[in-house]
């Protein structure tokens, strides 16, 4: 099962990586595109999403509704979204359309055609996007903790801010297209079944005529807030919590994959049985490792009712620093069996390896084997993971509250 | 790939599919338990006797069951429906024989008054968390108002009365009632050895009794009532419609399928082009809900109070179009290639063809491979659609709408 990664890097740096798999009759594309929510200007929260969207209204040749019929002709499952760095757009298909897809994305990422009616709605919708988040505070206390946790502009929302978006205007987006789509920065990649000499010879004909550069990377500001709380009368307190840990190409990156497995890999981890299972304080209740290129954390859910509120937050943050005075053996086992069970299982769905290839890429400049992930999970021990604990605790919170009460953050 | 399927004394069925070329495997148990199933009073007991599965057996405590489960790096879990309670795990083709033996031991569980009297604040807090989410809490009202008291309508969760009154003797008696071996399914897909499958199956449930757990099925629903509830805290209309539809064992299914991907798919369809691209609406959708003898049209549309009559206006104009038009054969044609797509997808998966082999033995008692749905997809016409929706007019649906206060 060693499986080879393909890589082929265009005149002007485009990078494109491809992963066979055997056994599949379909493929999976995404490209990475340096245009995420921290890298636009200051002032444009939200335009991401917009442009996200507005390409998509026509491209080439084809009007709106011709590029749609087009996509979905071919049976695209298409997925696009945006992140802190990169606005990710791709799709599952099968193997077949392939060549096809990829002309019709090119169209889009190079010949969008970006007209002024097209853009009220694409814009209209992100603003809807936004306070649609008011009726979802599970996801909405996400958002609003990486705003806060990350040094500013790492966390800005990629829902955007309603005041940002009603100020944001077609001639702004453009311009913002033609900073930011840089494709000398993107990287290309899919996995399944395809050509990769078919796939390179078209996307030189795409692509490699194509505006090469570089983007500064965003100086970094503050913090936010330790403590945030949004009142809401709604039925539960959302807790959300994060804390720093590693970074993904730091030493003791694994060792951080790990201590998370243990406070939350399963059902036996300590998380899920000390507030769940012991206590019936929450339903949903969880923890996971979240990286980006300049920094990264632990972010923690737990959902209850608002007279559980303040024992939950306080049983969590107990769990998060009690993992430092030790952890056992059989723990240790379990988490690595753990994690690297779930790379196997996720590496047979070629959208998932797809986005895992492109995304080592972005963050390490190389893709990891499989073999070499599972034998970093395997050099861990209870020894490295505790001492990495002490070098980094778990200690210092970043909480963000939804709900009818208040709790205090100790 | 291979089929298997073998028949235990009790009448449980085995039913595998064998993949060499997988690197995992799946496993479920598929039991025919849902909330239709219950009475008012002991609403939601199907969905807590899932949770209360987990809590082990005479011989397994619940933190036993879960490291046992972690122990082998098993992606495990459990969820029900109005019509099932599907038991499920994925792990590596090693540990395949170990993780059957241990949910076939669960299936027998001890049913603990103390683990009961815990697990009670976990229901009630699910209970609560879906109450925050109003796409998911318009749908479940929606439910109720079209079965209009038949207990397909009833809540998966139940209400925090019924749970709060729910004693471990009801549940018992009603797991009594369920669970009988001839009303279960053990499924298997992916890399694994059908021999060893088959063996564990007849060492831990050869000894169960079979009885008949029975089902009332029928064609029922469809009150064509319509509702308006309004919370404080709400800023958007959460919109449900829904209408009857064929059941889960007409051949029809897959024209019902196809026509709620023309009007509700999540891109390019009537939904998407008339509500979603003008910002009508961020969110419309319809998806077709097969069932036991029955069977759903569901929308879910989410858009501002100020849209929310020109919303429904253009709604309604879509079901008119489609009740004198029909669809039109370039909009089915995108449509099946989007649906049969999916079907590959989701199929190169063990967990994904799982799902599909137990249910297709659940509601059709047979095996069906992956290239006979897509083939069943490929043969609808514009015709079976058109008579689908001619049996079926969507135009007569129930309406829940959840959303802000509309006073002063």
């Amino acid at each position: 099962m060693a499986e080879k990664v393909d890589k082929h890097v265009l005149k002007n740096g485009m990078v494109l990586l491809g992963e066979v798999m055997e056994g599949v009759e379909s493929a999976a594309f995404g490209f990475l595109v340096p245009a995420g929510a921290a890298a636009l200007p200051e002032g444009c929260c939200g335009a991401a999403g917009v442009i996200a969207d507005w390409i998509f209204r026509g491209a080439g040749e084809r009007s709106s509704r011709e590029l749609g019929d087009a996509l979905d002709g071919l049976g695209l499952h298409r997925s696009s979204s945006v992140g802190s760095s990169n606005i990710t757009l791709g799709s599952a298909l099968e193997a077949g359309n392939l060549g096809e897809a990829l002309g019709l994305y090119g169209d889009v990422l190079l010949r969008a055609s970006l007209k002024d009616e097209e853009f009220e709605p694409a814009r209209q919708l992100a603003i809807d996007g936004v306070r649609a988040l008011d009726d979802d505070p599970r996801q909405k206390v996400g958002v609003r903790l990486r705003e806060e946790f990350y040094p500013r502009p790492l966390g800005r929302s990629t829902h955007g801010r309603v005041e940002e978006l009603e100020s944001l205007t077609a001639e702004r987006a453009r311009e913002i297209i033609g900073e930011n789509f840089n494709f000398g920065e993107t990287i290309f990649s899919v996995a399944g079944k395809y050509d990769f000499d078919a796939v390179c010879g078209q996307m030189e004909g795409l692509f490699e005529g194509e505006r090469r550069g570089a983007s500064e990377p965003a100086a970094l500001g503050a913090r936010g807030d330790r403590y945030t709380h949004i009142e809401n009368e709604g039925a539960q307190v959302h807790i959300g919590l994060m804390t720093e840990t590693v970074r993904p190409m730091d030493e003791d990156y694994y060792e951080a994959r790990v201590a998370v497995q243990v406070l939350s890999g399963g059902m036996s981890a300590r998380l899920f049985t000390e507030v769940r299972e012991k206590r019936g304080l929450c339903y949903a209740i969880g923890a996971r490792y979240h990286g980006l290129k300049a920094a990264a954390g632990i972010t923690c859910y737990a959902g209850t009712t608002p007279d559980k509120a303040q024992e939950t937050l306080d049983v969590v943050t107990g769990e998060f620093r009690r993992l430092g005075e030790g952890i056992s053996e059989e723990e240790i086992q379990r988490a690595k069996v753990g994690l690297k069970s779930s790379l196997i299982l996720h590496s047979e769905s070629t959208s998932s390896r797809a986005g895992g290839i492109a995304g080592d890429y972005y963050m390490l400049g190389r893709v990891r084997s499989l073999e070499e992930i599972k034998e970093r999970i395997e050099g861990t021990s209870v020894d490295s993971v505790t001492g990495f604990l002490r070098r980094r605790p778990f200690g210092e919170f970043t909480v963000v509250t939804i709900g009818p009460r208040q709790v205090k953050v100790g | 790939m291979e089929f298997k399927k073998a028949t235990l004394e009790n009448g449980l069925v085995v039913a595998g599919e064998v993949n060499r070329s997988a690197k995992s495997a799946a496993v479920g148990f598929f039991v025919r338990a849902g909330s239709r199933d219950e009475s008012a009073e002991i609403n939601g007991v199907s969905h807590f006797l899932e949770h209360m599965l987990f809590k082990g057996t005479d011989r397994l405590s619940a933190q036993a069951v879960n490291e046992a489960f972690d122990r082998r790096g098993a992606q495990f879990n459990a969820f029900t429906s109005e019509e099932n309670t599907v038991f499920y795990a994925a792990v590596l083709p090693e540990y395949l024989v170990e993780v059957t033996e241990l949910w076939g031991a669960l299936m027998r569980p001890a049913l603990r008054d103390e683990d009961f009297a815990i697990e009670k604040n976990v229901i009630k807090e699910e209970i609560a968390m879906y109450k925050d989410l109003p796409s998911f809490d318009v749908m479940e009202r929606c439910r109720g108002l079209y079965f209009g008291g038949h207990p397909c309508g009833n809540s998966v969760l139940g209400s925090e009365e019924s749970i709060d009154g729910l004693t471990a003797g009801q549940m018992r008696d009603y797991f009594g009632r369920r669970y009988a071996p001839n009303n279960m399914v053990l499924a298997c897909a992916g890399d694994f050895e059908w021999e060893q499958i088959v063996r564990v199956a007849e060492e831990r449930c050869g000894k169960w009794r079979a009885w008949d757990a029975g089902r009332e099925v029928g064609q029922v629903g469809g009150s064509g009532k319509k509702e308006r509830r309004e919370k404080g805290n709400l800023v958007r209309e959460h919109v449900c419609l829904m209408s009857p539809g064929v059941a889960a064992q007409d051949e029809r299914r897959y024209a019902a399928s196809l026509l709620a991907s023309i009007v509700g798919d999540e891109v390019g369809s009537r939904y998407f082009w008339g509500l979603v691209d003008k910002a009508m609406a961020e969110s419309a959708t319809m998806q077709f809900g097969a069932m036991d003898g029955t069977g759903a049209f569901v929308s879910y549309i989410s858009c501002s109070s100020e849209n929310v009559a020109r919303v429904m206006d253009i709604v309604g104009r879509i079901f008119e179009d489609l009740a004198s038009r029909g669809v039109r054969e370039e909009e089915l044609r995108k449509a099946k290639n989007k649906v049969v797509s999916a079907l590959v997808i989701k199929n190169e998966l063990p967990m994904g063809r799982l799902v599909d082999l137990g249910f297709n033995w659940v509601y059709l008692g047979r095996y069906r491979t992956v290239e006979e749905d897509i083939s069943a997809v490929r043969a609808v016409t514009v015709e079976d659609i058109g008579s689908v929706i001619e049996q079926f007019d969507l135009r007569g649906f129930t309406e829940y709408i959840l959303g802000p206060s509309r006073g002063s």
